[in-house]
């Protein structure tokens, strides 16, 4: 113990910061904005299927009934009520299910039942090849992130990130009105309402303006498609991210990996959905807000920068069109997210 | 690959906490230990610092620690104090120009694994997937993982022999050992400290995640090629996993089973490599080889 000595005279005053670019192995096409699926018709039929968690009928029939009331039949797919433990059936019957209801021309839009986790074990042997000739809307969030960016890479066409059945109130008298309108923001994407979405200020924003193309998704679900077909492209876009029940080194963790796979480096603007992060363990205190988390990785950047935006595990979750150019315009007074076109 | 001089009696190792907070005294046992191998040790302020939070200190603080005594010649092995989290915040901060010309032994695991895999891919460069400070405390100081340590810093070859498991796939792998922490080796794809793992035998340990989580990762190593042209596989200790309300339905060994079914190469489960007791010290780019028996397995370096 004695030869123990102290080196903090010998740390340099001056300490110099030397940058490396992150190595992009997968490099970005330059996509144009998405192709947009046909809009929904009265009478149009929506297909529910699992590709994650399992659910049950009954846990889908107030989705199912607003639907119908949405004036859509709905085709109720072989995976509801199917358990495979935490699954909505085996990989084999998710994935046959999803193909399914793609490649059934009459089926508009698919939405999948609720998230979980399973998609990526589906994802790469799913064949996109009807659906690219016949696209139709496919709709969630959360693990659904997964066909949300493998859609957007590979296929070009515009999906909905939304609520999803398990989020339909069973009483509506009982339901917020935020929910409620959440809700009813997935009919008007479907017939192709002109989607204007609006947040309030949060002094932690940074102003500007933007357009670009609309992607994002569940954080964790984006860290975990790095490397893989499924990889976001986050070039001249606008993103958005939300997650919740990580704690916040997690979340440092996933935005240094979006910084450090350069997908922060060229957004147009980036959005902040809800974080409701799991709190810390005792003698464990992060020490830094989600907005610090965020703010300190994009200090060299200046695009516009927006938090508590209604997107995540929350009541308040508006429906998103992913792939479509939308404009978001960030100030004092608060934040406007307006489709293009 | 590079590897650092070994160890001299006499020489000197540096500790410093590049992540998460650790008091000092937790690395007291490891200090007397270093200095009764005949080692000096210096200790850098992060250790035991003046932080309040989860890290050992700002990333400044770290990052410029760390980067002292990368730079410091007279400093010949850096054995971290802890993980937890925060390599990945400094990682692109420090300059590797210096110690590109002085390699040196970076000693650690978990978090560390972003610094092994950075140095493995950018410098190749070897470092030691080992116990850190804490691992010699409450009496354990001379135990087999330890000693593992002792051994391997001063340039031994290793051969590890351990029990079989009915889900090892038999056969014999060669090549480069690279592996570490599963949520870290998936957290740098993509980044500047993504590594090839062609022709290498991998090693995956991992602490407290949930099983569906644990699943997720390995699709992500699998879906980026990972697993694709490696030569073996080694599954470590999977500790403290924890399972969803409505049960994953997989042990963490059959999770990992199902995700290697499609290849042939030789797997091994159960290899003391881990966040608990058993965890021996492995030497990151070094060649071993793989033997998978019916009986025991076998990994040597060669």
């Amino acid at each position: 113990m004695k030869r123990k000595q102290f080196i903090g005279s010998l740390l340099p005053a001056a300490f110099s910061f030397q940058a490396l670019s992150a190595e992009i192995k997968f490099p970005e096409k330059e996509n144009n904005s998405s192709k947009i699926p046909p809009y929904l018709k009265p009478g149009d039929t929506i297909g529910i299927t699992a590709t994650a968690g399992f659910i049950t009928l009954d846990e889908i029939q107030s989705a199912v009934s607003k639907m119908k009331e949405w004036g859509f039949n709905v085709k109720v797919g072989a995976t509801i009520g199917k358990k495979d433990f935490t699954y909505g059936g085996t990989d084999a019957e998710r994935l046959q299910d999803f193909q399914q209801m793609l490649d059934d021309n009459s089926v508009k839009a698919i939405m999948c039942a609720r998230g979980g986790y399973g998609c990526v074990r589906i994802i790469d042997k799913i064949n996109f090849n009807q659906f690219k000739e016949n696209s139709k809307w496919v709709i969630g969030f959360s693990d659904i992130t997964v066909l949300h960016s493998h859609i957007n890479r590979n296929c070009n066409v515009a999906t909905i990130h939304s609520k999803m059945c398990n989020s339909f109130p069973d009483d509506w008298s009982k339901a917020e009105q935020v929910q409620i309108d959440s809700i009813d923001s997935i009919r008007k994407c479907l017939v192709g309402e002109k989607m204007i979405y609006t947040a309030t200020a949060n002094s932690n924003n940074k102003n500007g303006s933007a357009t670009g193309e609309l992607v994002g998704g569940n954080l964790r679900t984006i860290e975990n498609l790095t490397g893989s077909d499924s990889d976001i492209h986050t070039k001249n876009k606008i993103l958005f991210v939300e997650d919740t029940g990580e704690y916040l080194y997690s979340i440092d963790r996933m935005f240094w990996n979006l910084k450090r796979t350069g997908k922060l480096e060229k957004l147009k603007g980036l959005i902040i959905g809800g974080f409701k992060a799991k709190k810390d363990d005792p003698g464990e205190e992060f020490g830094k807000t989600i907005e610090e988390i965020v703010l300190e990785k994009i200090t060299e950047y200046d695009y516009a920068v927006c938090f508590d935006f209604p997107v995540g595990h929350q009541k308040n979750n508006v429906a998103l069109k992913c792939g479509v150019s939308h404009i978001l315009t960030v100030n004092n007074s608060g934040t406007t997210l307006t489709q293009k076109n | 690959m590079i590897f650092p001089p070994y160890l001299k009696k006499g020489d000197t190792i540096g500790i410093t906490c590049p992540a998460g907070y650790m008091i000092a005294a937790n690395a007291q046992s490891c200090i007397a230990t270093l200095v009764d191998w005949g080692y000096h040790v210096v200790v850098g302020k992060t250790l035991g610092s003046e932080s309040k939070n989860y890290f050992s200190g700002t990333d400044e603080e770290r990052a410029s620690e760390l980067q002292t005594m990368l730079d410091d010649k007279s400093i010949n092995a850096i054995l971290f104090g802890r993980g937890g989290y925060g390599m990945s915040r400094i990682i692109d901060k420090l300059n590797f120009k210096k110690f590109k010309k002085n390699p040196k032994w970076l000693i650690g695991f978990s978090d560390i694994t972003v610094i092994h895999m950075h140095t493995y891919s950018n410098y190749k460069i070897s470092s030691f997937h080992a116990p850190m400070a804490a691992a010699f405390n409450d009496g354990e100081d001379k135990n087999e993982f330890i000693l593992s340590l002792k051994n391997a810093i001063t340039g031994k070859k290793a051969k590890y022999k351990f029990a079989t498991h009915p889900f090892n796939k038999q056969g014999s792998a060669t090549g480069k050992l690279i592996g570490g922490n599963l949520t870290l080796l998936a957290n740098i794809i993509g980044t500047a400290s993504d590594y090839e793992t062609k022709n290498c035998i991998l090693f995956i340990e991992d602490i407290g995640e949930y099983l569906y989580s644990i699943d997720r990762l390995l699709q992500q190593l699998k879906r980026s090629g990972k697993f694709d042209k490696i030569s073996g596989v080694i599954i470590g200790g999977f500790t403290d996993m924890k399972n969803t309300e409505r049960p994953f339905g997989k042990t963490m060994e059959e999770i990992i089973q199902d995700v290697l079914a499609d290849y042939d190469y030789p797997v091994c489960y159960n290899f003391p490599v881990s966040h608990a007791k058993e965890n021996v010290a492995l030497k990151i780019g070094a060649t071993y080889n793989l033997l998978v028996k019916n009986k025991e397995s076998v990994l040597v370096e060669l």
